[in-house]
């Protein structure tokens, strides 16, 4: 666009330097390189307005350091602006999901539960990511969301300091709110991805996506890259302490990857510190976390590429269900949230595992097509409470930046039915989405 | 449970069928299939370019080629979000460019040179200065010589001309001659290659850089790897054998493995035809 308003300054400046008051609305569309033409010709349009005499009084050599004195300003008013970079994207949807015991699942990190609706239009996602980018020193960043019915919120506001000296910056340190550096799926831009929504453990796990501190992110050789963060501990979504640290120690996490362009794996671990929030002494526990990652991208004659994703962690961690179980909730009659008599505390936190294997194949450039499998266990030494999910997506890209998608998603977990056995309950949701990237 | 996923996975299959048959009554053929060729990119490769569409059409009735400029920035941007078949670039695509690629089309793309460029150094023909190594390119550039004096020429400051940003030719500059670090504040950034030749051949005090095909009005001044080292010109001659210091290729980028319309054109421009026309043009075959 810019390409576009850097010519059309410049007429409308050569109008205003020759003192026709008119605009050159065939001019604006000659190109940059065709300035001098533009001046050349500035006398005959100076005649046919009846102002030759004013012109023929100034020197031509003085005009025209004028005019270049003008376009150096305005040179370094467009310089400057363009240092601001805008982009974005909306996200509207409409579900249809099958509904048990009058309730509907809502798509989101996490899912949420709300009175029968079966069928809905929804905004999951609006959101506006604006970056200032002063390379190759720096660049401040600050990306807001207005979609899924909430007020509009921050999500991303950092700061990334960069290595100057090479073209491509080798190594960055960001302070501030990001995306936490957890494997794979977490740093990949909801516009970008092929299935409506992350997998299950990292909506879980990762509340959010997003949490506060630093990183240092380098590549210290052309295929390893590393990063180190130290950040809050516990996400921007999360329930208790969306934006403070209870614990005086910080929670540490590092990845590893090595790129090979058509292979790329990588190893990440988290350690930390969760409070459980109880009137009286709040118990803190261990939050650990591992994970491992392999993508694989290939070519497929006549269709175009594809790729076979994976991720698979484990850890232990502070199971919401388990806490539950574990604490007495506040009464009228007796307002402290405790433990109940004979809770270890140590249980409170449960070993988890969860992974997913994802295929995207893209059909020609403007049709792609996802499945995935992913699995959730919050923890391992209990039956029934694990979390299955099939997902199922197809995409029609229309001129680049426009994409339609339709999405069928099958989760599968165990509900008790009340005679001694399990039930899948019935919460299938079909997803039409259209999105705008700009 | 598995009696539940067999039911929704049923329930799912008329969705995959659907879309299955739907894709071709889309037309999941290529979108160059009906609007021709469309390639957007370094303004360096502009005139080239369309000197091989215009000579391709010819040959080739009824096929169509379209083409933009915008800088390389600007065509790697346009492969990357789909509204370009093919991207001219006359430098190579970074890392983060090829991994914004992978993560829409699960490609890093190929890459196809399609010629030669020596970058010219052009002053005005006014200029005493005949040559320059490239360690003094480099000062002047980064502001650190700012008088022609200091190489030779008058007592006179120096006004550099360079591109902008989104140009390949600038990211090439600003690689291989100033090692990565910013060009001066008091270089002034022009939008096209012919503008920075526009602007040198009026200025008597002026240096610019670009194609070497553009250098019309101006002069191209001799380069050298160094201090005591022959400063050559960028001929025909110097460019193949790589004693001129500024010698580059020139890419087209296509998402993935040439088919159809755009293997067609591209086998073209790389055939003795395409080559000879863009060493008519003032570049450099590759062989």
């Amino acid at each position: 666009m810019e390409d576009r308003v850097l010519p059309l300054l410049i007429a409308a400046l050569l109008t205003l330097a020759a003192g026709a008051p008119v605009a050159f609305a065939q001019d604006a569309a000659v190109p940059p390189d065709s300035t001098v033409d533009v001046i050349d010709s500035l006398d005959v349009e100076d005649a046919d307005l009846g102002v030759a005499d004013e012109a023929e009084e100034i020197d031509p050599a003085l005009r025209l350091d004028g005019i270049d004195e003008q376009l150096q300003t305005l040179q370094g008013e467009v310089d400057r602006l363009k240092k601001f970079k805008f982009s974005g994207y909306i996200q509207v949807r409409y579900d249809v999901a099958e509904a048990d015991a009058d309730t509907v699942k809502v798509a989101g990190s996490p899912a949420t539960i709300t009175p029968a609706n079966q069928e809905r239009f929804y905004l999951r996602r609006a959101r506006f990511k604006l970056t200032y980018d002063h390379s190759p020193w720096s660049q401040a960043v600050l990306t807001i969301d207005a979609g899924a019915d909430r007020q509009a919120r921050m999500l991303d506001g950092y700061i990334a300091l960069t290595e100057p000296r090479t073209p491509e910056p080798r190594h960055q340190l960001w302070v501030g709110q990001f995306n936490t550096p957890f494997g794979y799926e977490i740093e990949r831009s909801s516009s970008l991805r092929e299935l409506p929504e992350r997998s299950r453990m990292e909506n879980v796990l990762f509340p959010g996506e997003r949490d506060r501190g630093l990183k240092v992110q380098s590549l210290w050789a052309e295929r390893f890259e590393a990063t180190v963060a130290v950040i809050n501990g516990g996400g921007t979504g999360s329930a208790e302490f969306p934006i403070t640290d209870p614990t005086r120690g910080k929670d540490v996490l590092g990845r590893v990857r090595a790129l090979y362009g058509t292979i790329d794996v990588g190893v990440s671990a988290y350690g930390g510190k969760a409070t459980v929030p109880l009137t009286g002494p709040d118990v803190q526990l261990d939050r650990t976390r591992f994970g491992g990652e392999a993508q694989a991208y290939y070519q497929l004659p006549k269709f175009g590429g594809g790729s076979l994703r994976g991720e698979y962690w484990a850890g232990h961690n502070v199971n919401s269900d388990s806490t539950k179980a574990n604490i007495v909730s506040p009464t009228t009659a007796n307002p402290v949230t405790l433990l109940r008599p004979g809770t270890n505390p140590n249980n409170l936190a449960t070993d988890f595992a969860g992974y997913y294997v994802m295929w995207v194949q893209n059909l020609t450039e403007s049709y792609q097509v996802a499945a995935r499998y992913d699995r959730y266990d919050p923890n391992v030494d209990v039956e029934h409470d694990q979390y299955e999910r099939w997902n199922v997506a197809a995409h029609w890209f229309y001129q680049g930046l426009t994409r339609l998608t339709v999405s069928y998603e099958i989760p599968i977990t165990d509900r008790a039915d009340g005679a001694g056995g399990y039930v899948d309950p019935k919460d299938n949701l079909w997803t039409l989405e259209l999105q705008h990237t700009f | 449970m598995r009696s539940i996923l067999r039911s929704t996975a049923l329930r799912a299959l008329p969705l995959v069928g659907a879309l299955a048959c739907a894709l071709p009554a889309l037309g999941v053929t290529p979108a160059h299939a009906a609007r021709g060729v469309t390639l957007k990119g370094s303004d360096t490769m502009v005139i080239l370019a369309q000197r091989w569409a215009e000579m391709y059409m010819k040959a080739n009735h009824g096929k169509i080629v379209q083409v933009t400029g915008g800088g390389s920035g600007t065509g790697i941007a346009a492969l990357i979000n789909g509204t370009t078949d093919i991207c001219m670039a006359s430098r190579e695509m970074k890392n983060a460019e090829k991994t914004k690629l992978r993560d829409r089309f699960q490609t890093m793309g190929v890459e196809i040179p399609v010629a030669k460029d020596g970058l010219a150094v052009y002053v005005h023909a006014s200029n005493p200065v005949k040559s320059l190594d490239l360690d003094q390119l480099r000062r002047i550039y980064l502001g650190e010589l700012t008088n022609w004096k200091a190489v030779g020429g008058p007592d006179a400051l120096i006004t550099v001309y360079g591109r902008e940003n989104s140009s390949g030719t600038y990211v090439y500059f600003k690689d291989h001659i100033l090692k990565g670090k910013d060009f001066s504040p008091r270089t002034q950034t022009l939008p096209g290659t012919a503008a920075v030749v526009n602007a040198v051949a009026k200025d008597a005090n002026g240096i610019g850089y670009g194609g070497a095909a553009y250098a019309k009005g101006v002069r191209d001044l001799a380069l050298s790897f160094g201090a005591g080292k022959p400063a050559v010109l960028p001929t025909a001659a110097t460019v193949a054998d790589g004693s001129y210091p500024l010698t580059r290729y020139l890419f087209f980028y296509v998402r993935n493995k040439p088919a159809g319309d755009i293997k067609l054109f591209t086998d073209w421009v790389v055939s003795p035809e395409g080559q000879a026309l863009a060493t008519k043009v003032g570049y450099f075959p590759l062989k």
